[in-house]
């Protein structure tokens, strides 16, 4: 079965995420033209937050309730390195993902060995350590609750200016799709395949000579560093950190957003951050009360829902759109081929 | 830091720390054992206890007004927040007992978001306070002591003398033990094991809301509380090991006096010194002290 | 023979999508040691276990005594009077022998012991040991004990003797035989000499499928069975 279709499934497989990836980020260009800047800045670095939860989730199989941890590590490096020492917002990107990347290498080899029930809670453990250290233990430097402010500290920068909310759109969407390549990358890659399987059944894979541990290491360092950079974008963005950004009452963020676009998906993190950032503008002016909205929209995706919205699309939309081209059996994990 | 002439006032800073520390535990305590029992049994973690040791703060508030006893106020927040962790099993948990812990841990997140979402429609975000109910001290060893703390340490060892009777001595409690070995074994005598989990489970949300009612006179009572004990009870539970009675009352001893003492000491670094513990034990035995090495199912 | 105490009728059984069982239909007489023999991986305990409601059959039906089973839950079957005793030879390490029977005893409201150790009168010395300190042996003896509490029409043995020694096969070799006067016996087993010594009947599984049925005293033989592995 596979030695006949396979370069003809490799091409429908690139065409269509490569179109699929042209269509959604022009759509997001698009959109400028008639959806609020705010909200598109705040829904590409959501999404660059939610890709690398999801990976986390989706292919290594480990959930964490701490990444706003990272976010606020990667956030707050940013900001120490604007307001104490530079003003060139890029240096300040690469300081963000810097400490998101020495972070992860730090607890990573002691996280990663855990169970996945005590992975998700050392996680939110380090979430608010991370929250009292920016809010109590470090004030001096960070000025605890009252946050940093140093957007009028950002300088210029030829051809993108970060400080212009336009420009930022623009450079967030380059480096979303950079992020987004990389991933596809990986999930394609023998790496990838490590990631799925060290999800499925650990003992094979060790008997098969991998080493679960550096996969699971690498990728909490990967996914960890990409928040790290979301947090990094949203301190430039923002101009302005503070310790909420790590309080527990984010944890559920990442998750949520993931959810509902759907684990373990190629579109589910931007399709998740689209849904919960235009829930979130249109209901909090409705209802004051978010939180509860969000734990019943938790529950209700666990018990009805668990593929997300578009974990439960793609395969319809697959049909769909390919059921001419391919007569043969697909390379979607959902359907059986009949042999 | 403590120098020359401090050091006689020290000790008794010490001892009314080592107390404190012991009210604090035993408020831990309580709810680990909630979590614990309920990952032992049912392989879920069941976050939510945190909502129902919200609940049963704010059920004791709200009764401590309408009864002026605070003791009618804890028993009503236990009541409630059993009734409440029965609802909740009964209509949520059933149907995810058989997917895997993460997947529990998801949901019950979910329903402890929302319930902190609840708390403020009915109570609002503004803190409540509850009084202690009595406000006698009592001198030991040159220190006055609340009497009210030293109940609270008291309370928490009958509850450990009561569950261990029900586990050791009750047939029902044994069946339970015996399911936390493994549930297909019970399962094949034809024992009902969808009870023995809402059994549990209930006892778990009782024992919650007793916290909750128990810790409302020493803190503020406002919508957050149950997020900001989270990470402890994570702490106490993952030092102690998830399953493990004795794991779970060591633990809550060493967390509770770590955070007491080390709030005399230099006060950010108490809520910082139970993480770095558990980061140590965690390096030695990923699995904490007494945890068991097998999730299988 | 007397009558059917179990009826098994084209059972079929899936782990997720890979299927395992295929029209499976079987029948055990009262007071009849019915046996299984069949390779690794052939589906015996998966049988066993969708008989006693662990794994939910996708179609078919098991009936007993006018009941139909499937559907329902492993306790209610356990309940009904058909106990399965899985191959892993687990009893409940942290309680004692005598709390392992209390237990048996509380599910069944049959508190009367004096059956169990009639069968097993090493199980008195051991009372009051942890369960989790007997030897192999000891242990099947308290989990055939604990389960024939209550006095249940079937018993779904899985590999009884696997891993035992010889001495204690022979002695649950007749203890199977007394056993089987009050309760029918369904046996997976891969000790033929066995499976032929004590059966009244024998079921070949061959993967996911009956084979071959042997009622024929007669035919019942070592080298019989090996023929259809």
């Amino acid at each position: 079965m596979f030695a006949k279709g396979t370069s003809n499934m490799q091409a429908i497989n690139a065409l269509k995420w490569w179109g699929g990836m042209l269509l959604a980020f022009g759509l997001l260009g698009a959109s400028r033209l008639v959806l609020p800047l705010p909200f598109l800045n705040e829904v590409v670095i959501y999404s660059v937050y939610a890709i690398g939860c999801n990976f986390l989730i989706g292919r290594v199989g480990y959930i964490s309730f701490g990444q706003p941890a990272y976010l606020a590590i990667g956030a707050y490096a940013t900001a120490f390195y604007l307001f104490y020492f530079g003003t060139n917002p890029y240096v300040g990107i690469l300081v963000g993902v810097l400490g998101g990347l020495v972070m992860s290498l730090v607890v990573g080899p002691l996280f990663v060995r855990l169970r996945s029930d005590y992975f998700a809670m050392v996680n939110l453990a380090l979430a608010v350590i991370v929250f009292y250290l920016m809010q109590k233990v470090l004030v001096g430097i960070t000025q605890g609750d009252n946050g940093l402010w140093f957007l009028t500290r950002i300088s210029s920068t030829p051809v993108l200016d970060l400080t212009r909310p336009n420009h930022f759109f623009i450079f967030a969407l380059i480096v979303a799709l950079l992020v987004w390549v990389f991933y596809k990358y990986l999930d394609d890659s023998i790496y990838g395949a490590c990631c799925l399987a060290t999800k499925v059944n650990e003992n094979k894979l060790q008997f098969l000579g991998y080493n679960n541990f550096s996969i699971r290491l690498f990728a909490f360092v990967i996914a960890n560093t990409t928040t790290a950079l979301a947090g990094a974008m949203y301190a430039i963005y923002l101009g302005f950190v503070s310790p909420e950004m790590a309080s527990p009452s984010r944890s559920a963020d990442p998750v949520i957003v993931t959810l509902l676009g759907g684990v373990g998906t190629l579109f589910g993190p931007l399709v998740g951050a689209i849904a919960y950032t235009g829930m979130k503008d249109v209901l909090s002016k409705m209802i004051g009360n978010w939180e509860l909205f969000i734990g019943f929209l938790l529950v209700f995706i666990m018990l009805v829902a668990d593929k997300g919205i578009w974990g439960s699309l793609e395969p319809v939309l697959d049909k769909w759109l390919f059921r001419k081209k391919t007569a043969t059996a697909i390379n979607d994990p959902g359907t059986r081929s009949n042999d | 830091m403590i120098r020359g002439h401090e050091a006689m006032i020290s000790s008794q800073l010490l001892i009314s720390g080592v107390i404190f520390g012991l009210s604090i535990g035993s408020i831990y305590f309580l709810l680990a054992i909630g979590l614990s029992l309920c990952f032992g049994l049912m392989r879920i973690i069941s976050l939510d206890q945190l909502l129902y040791y919200s609940l049963g703060a704010y059920l004791t508030y709200t009764v401590t007004l309408m009864t002026g006893s605070m003791w009618i106020g804890v028993l009503a927040g236990m009541a409630f927040s059993g009734v409440a962790s029965l609802a909740v099993e009964r209509f949520i948990f059933r149907r995810i007992y058989a997917r895997d812990p993460t997947f529990s841990m998801i949901t019950s997140f979910g329903i402890l978001i929302g319930g902190v979402g609840i708390i403020k429609y009915f109570w609002g975000v503004v803190p409540r306070p509850v009084e202690v109910p009595t406000l006698i001290q009592v001198g030991i060893f040159g220190t006055e002591i609340p009497v009210y703390r030293l109940i609270v340490v008291a309370i928490a060892c009958v509850v450990y003398i009561a569950i261990w009777f029900f586990l050791h001595r009750t047939i029902v409690g044994k069946a339970i033990r015996a399911a936390i070995e493994d549930v297909e074994h019970v399962e094949g005598l034809g024992i009902n094991v969808s009870r023995l989990f809402t059994i549990t489970f209930v006892i778990a949300g009782a024992l919650s809301g007793l916290a909750g009612g128990l810790h409302a006179p020493l803190i503020m009572v406002d919508p957050s509380m149950g997020l900001e004990t989270l990470a402890f009870v994570f702490m106490v539970v993952i030092i102690g090991g998830l399953g493990s009675i004795k794991g779970t009352l060591i633990s809550a001893l060493v967390v509770g006096q770590v955070v007491s003492l080390g709030s005399i000491i230099y006060a950010p670094m108490a809520q910082m010194a139970p993480f770095v513990i558990m980061l140590l034990v965690l390096l030695i035995k990923p699995t904490g002290l007494y945890g068991s090495a097998v999730i299988s199912r | 023979m007397s009558g059917e105490i179990l009826t098994v009728s084209g059972l079929n059984t899936s782990y997720g999508e890979a299927k395992v069982l295929f029209d499976i239909s079987m029948s055990v007489g009262k007071g009849q040691i019915v046996s299984c023999v069949g390779r690794n991986g052939a589906g015996k305990t998966t049988l066993l276990k969708s008989i006693a409601g662990f794994l939910k059959p996708k179609s078919g039906s098991v009936t007993s005594d006018n009941t139909n089973l499937v559907g329902l839950a492993p306790y209610d079957i356990a309940k009904f009077g058909i106990k399965y005793i899985p191959q892993d030879k687990k009893v409940f390490f942290d309680l004692t022998v005598r709390e392992n029977l209390e237990l048996g005893s509380y599910a069944t409201k049959d508190y009367n012991w004096d059956q169990v150790l009639a069968y097993f009168p090493k199980l008195e010395l051991l009372m009051e040991r942890k369960a989790g300190y007997l030897s192999g042996g000891e242990r099947q003896m308290l989990m055939i004990g604990r389960a024939i509490l209550g006095s249940p029409k079937v018993l779904l043995l899985d590999e009884p003797t696997e891993g035992l020694a010889p001495g204690i096969v022979t002695q649950l070799k007749n203890t199977f035989k007394a056993l089987s006067k009050n309760t029918a016996l369904v046996i997976v087993e891969q000790n033929l000499p066995l499976v032929c010594a004590i059966s009244d009947k024998v079921y070949a599984i061959k993967d996911g499928t009956i084979v071959a049925e042997i009622v024929d005293k007669e035919s019942i033989r070592v080298d019989v069975c090996e023929r259809y592995l």
